[in-house]
């Protein structure tokens, strides 16, 4: 497993933040088990907000305090889980007293032998079948619940292994001389953007990489532009699923000065719409 | 934490001590009603001292399962007023928390104070309102007007100035 990608999704911080969903929980619960590396992060991360969250403390009045610590018993006496143990004995001392009918049938004198065997047998019989069907029905449980488990943790791997590719695909890429790695910050429009355009200067093919772009809206796309002699070049529409992969835009013109990426209709335009520009970047 | 789950005393006094102005301050901060917030206090303190058994240290830090406790009773005590948690006016907010933070300052605190008001507002927001208020991010992103997408990035890059604050 690829830990370093798993910390750069971010799902620690969510975590972190109560904001994952029950599976997602799971798995970070089980991985940080599994990953000191994971555990370690968790833990910083939880550290920094728990710094932040005492930075934000405010006085509490001193009568809420005496107020919780009158409701509270200390020591084993009144200790919370004690109280549940005795509470757990007497329900099994009720159980005891439910079992009193077997008694009063062998106090009943007058019964010949074998009516008291025959009695004895059926109930039994109809114990060891409670028994069985009980069974069952925790097997036939514990069955559901293990596919649904299988079915999360294939659907995570597959999730993962894309992210791998992914990585992999981009260390590739920075790898290859070839490859000229131009990066296109965010503009006043979306600030935040971060896009990398990787172009392979010998085959022109383009690659994108789109680290943060915002969702366009409905009937919107994005579109990726090239200047070339200081006009603008269609390179091919972002597909609106862009994130954690590399896409494949239009093989560009070796006198390509900048890339740029703006906001149009779906389908795209001919031209540019200049003031929808949200990233731009310089060869 | 031993001491805790054996049910000492002084252990739940230092427990109190160290946390429950971090806790009521998020409690208040969902609930705006400073008589409730008291109540739910008592409720959220309660709960903790009656479950630290359950508290299971490999899933995370103790201070982060309080704050959920604390956290979730304060929602609880709004929904069952039927009110939204409350969204202050982003101006607001911005002013009350700095005010409502002078908590004990110590030299050292007030460093840190200092480094964790360098937060950029538009992140201090978004934390506030997920870490704090217990909203989710998509909540967030309709409640501020931001795409989902700026939400996440917002929220990450916060943590990460914070762990450069507090870890490094």
């Amino acid at each position: 497993m690829n830990i370093s990608a798993y910390i750069d999704s971010g799902i620690l911080e969510e975590y972190a933040l109560g904001i994952v969903s029950p599976q997602e929980k799971q798995a970070v619960e089980c991985l940080t088990q599994v990953y000191p590396e994971l555990k370690a992060e968790l833990e910083s991360i939880e550290k920094a907000l728990e710094q932040y969250a005492l930075q934000h403390g405010v006085a509490v009045p001193d009568r809420v305090k005496d107020a919780i610590f009158a409701q509270m018993e200390f020591g084993s006496a009144g200790a919370p889980a004690l109280a549940a143990i005795e509470l757990a004995e007497t329900s099994t001392a009720k159980t005891n007293d439910d079992v009193n009918p077997f008694i009063q049938l062998e106090a009943a004198p007058s019964r010949p032998l074998w009516g008291k065997l025959g009695i004895a047998a059926s109930l039994l019989f109809a114990a060891f079948g409670l028994w069985m069907a009980a069974q069952y029905g925790t097997t036939l449980g514990e069955n559901a619940k293990l596919v649904s488990q299988v079915d999360e943790l294939s659907k995570r791997t597959d999730q993962l292994q894309q992210r791998a590719d992914y990585n992999e695909a981009l260390a590739a890429n920075y790898r290859n001389p070839d490859v000229k790695v131009v990066k296109m910050p965010g503009l006043e429009k979306a600030p935040d953007s971060e896009v990398t355009a990787l172009w392979n200067q010998k085959t022109n093919e383009v690659l994108l990489d789109v680290q943060n772009l915002p969702d366009p809206p409905t009937g919107k796309q994005y579109q990726l532009w090239t200047i070339v002699d200081g006009k603008p070049v269609d390179m091919g529409m972002i597909d609106d699923d862009f994130r954690g992969k590399l896409l494949k835009m239009k093989a560009s013109s070796p006198n390509a000065v900048a890339f740029a990426i703006t906001l149009e209709d779906d389908g795209g335009k001919p031209s540019p719409t200049m003031d929808e520009m949200v990233v731009m970047g310089n060869v | 934490m031993e001491s805790l789950k054996q049910n000492d005393q002084a252990a739940f006094e230092y427990l109190y001590e160290h946390y429950s102005g971090a806790l009521f301050s998020v409690i208040t901060k969902v609930l705006r009603d400073n008589e409730k917030s008291e109540d739910v206090m008592q409720d959220a303190f309660l709960k903790i001292w009656k479950n630290i058994a359950s508290y299971d240290p490999d899933k995370g830090r103790l201070f982060t399962w309080m704050l959920n406790i604390a956290r979730n009773s304060a929602i609880d005590a709004v929904r069952s007023e039927k009110r939204k948690p409350g969204m202050d006016d982003i101006t607001d907010r911005l002013d009350r928390t700095d005010q409502n933070a002078t908590y004990q300052p110590s030299p050292s605190t007030l460093d840190l104070k200092a480094l964790v008001d360098t937060l950029r507002p538009e992140r201090k927001i978004l934390l506030d309102l997920v870490y704090f208020q217990g909203y989710t991010q998509e909540e967030a992103s309709q409640e501020l007007n931001v795409p989902l997408g700026t939400v996440k990035s917002r929220l990450r890059t916060a943590l990460k100035d914070l762990k450069h604050y507090f870890i490094i």
